[in-house]
């Protein structure tokens, strides 16, 4: 079976490098996007969410935070600016980061900068649910 | 002649001035491992980020792209009566002639550019309480950013790229000009003056022709994500800056450092030669007043 080869890469460090994989879903701009070999060239801008391939019939996932994605050939090259491995998330920390965000929202201080608080509420949504993916797969 | 207890207490307090030395050169060597380490990690996103950018390029048309938002980071038809400066020094001294070799370029450009206004950016607070002081020049901070050696992260890079954008474009800037020290090895640094806006058209096109003949689809379209990728290909090229600025600190930390403990183990060995001989000198002396008593008592 063909093969696309999956490389994840953000400013400080390389997170995957030509994994070969199956398939691949990313969260695209407009939704997620299935990535089979054969796949036509594509760029594609990334928005917060999982990042999902199929390695030796095993799923695994990971948590990216906005980025572009270039498919070409049999290779795929993810441009992210924040990626984190299943393994590097807290869920517990989540959720905190979650309830001050969402607090900050509510008080509406004079100093609230409401970009970055939507950001921190996004990614803080994102990585509770690796965390939940990753307890119904039991990783 | 100094007694033998100031001198001792000479090379206690340059002991303890090598021990310093010493210590600050170990913590350069063992954080400059790190730096290197991220120069390296950050290589591959920025060599990717290029390739996308050409292959990107590749499908626009020449009019297209002028229509695009960023066309102006290209090319623009300011006139040169303004100019952008953005010097990256580090926050603390004792790193040799890192800061200075900096300031001397800085001070050459400033010259060069007289006649014209200077907008300034800083990273690093050498560089800023340097420039502060110069008095009588067209000059204004636009903004500035410290403490983040040694542990430059890319959040840092994306606050000064969005402000050097910002500036460049509400100033009408002809250009932007970078100061910094390029890592060379670990015992040279490479002083860089960089012009990094307008950007350069070759790295449009580098790949242009080699990328050949795969057709893109995109989403969501080639202008929109035109104008989202230059902004993060011009903050991972500040990123690489700010890291190589780092690694070249701490290897002039480290070199300056080393001579000084090496210098100060000179002047230990020179001061106890010293306190040696004035000891030898004051027992000489002793002895011969016993003697010459002893002598005197005989007769």
């Amino acid at each position: 079976m063909k093969k696309i080869k999956l490389t994840v890469l953000t400013p400080d460090r390389t997170l995957l490098s030509s994994k070969e994989t199956e398939s691949i879903t990313i969260p695209a701009f407009e939704g997620e996007m299935g990535i089979l070999p054969g796949h036509a060239p594509y760029i594609v801008q990334l928005k917060e969410g999982i990042l999902r391939y199929k390695a030796g019939g095993k799923e695994d996932f990971m948590a990216i935070f906005w980025g572009f994605a270039r498919i070409k050939g049999d290779e795929v090259t993810v441009l992210t600016e924040m990626g984190e491995l299943v393994k590097e998330i807290n869920e517990e920390k989540a959720r905190q980061e979650y309830q001050r965000a969402k607090d900050a929202m509510n008080m509406k201080g004079a100093d609230l900068d409401l970009d970055s608080a939507q950001a921190s509420i996004k990614k803080a949504i994102v990585r509770i649910k690796v965390a939940e993916l990753r307890r119904k797969r039991n990783i | 002649m100094a007694s033998l207890r100031d001198i001792r207490k000479h090379i206690s307090s340059i002991k303890s001035i090598k021990q310093i030395t010493y210590a600050m050169k170990m913590v350069a060597v063992a954080r400059i491992k790190k730096a290197q380490n991220s120069m390296l990690s950050a290589r591959p996103f920025a060599i990717k980020m290029d390739s996308v950018i050409a292959d990107l390029y590749s499908e626009m048309q020449e009019a297209d792209f002028k229509k695009s938002s960023v066309h102006d980071l290209f090319e623009n038809e300011n006139d040169a009566k303004s100019v952008g400066l953005v010097l990256i020094t580090s926050d603390k001294g004792l790193c040799g002639s890192f800061n200075a070799n900096l300031i001397k370029k800085t001070l050459g450009f400033i010259r060069a550019n007289k006649d014209k206004k200077i907008y300034f950016i800083s990273v690093g607070k050498k560089g800023r309480d340097f420039v502060r002081r110069i008095k009588r020049i067209d000059l204004e901070f636009y903004y500035e950013m410290f403490g983040i050696f040694p542990k430059v992260g890319y959040i840092h890079s994306n606050l000064v790229s969005e402000n050097v954008i910002k500036m460049y474009r509400e100033k009408k800037l002809s250009r932007v000009v970078f100061i910094y020290n390029e890592f060379k090895s670990m015992i040279q640094q490479n002083l860089v003056e960089q012009e990094f806006l307008p950007l350069e058209k070759h790295i449009l096109s580098r790949a242009a022709g080699a990328s050949g003949i795969s057709d893109f689809d995109f989403e969501p379209g080639k202008m929109r994500l035109m104008e989202n990728l230059i902004p993060r290909h011009i903050s991972s090229h500040i990123y690489r800056i700010l890291l190589e600025s780092q690694a070249a600190e701490l290897s002039a930390r480290m070199n300056a450092m080393e001579s000084a403990s090496k210098n100060a183990a000179e002047i230990i060995d020179e001061l106890t030669l010293k306190m040696n001989k004035t000891r030898q000198a004051m027992i000489t002396t002793e002895l011969n007043e016993i003697v010459s008593g002893a002598s005197a008592l005989e007769s």
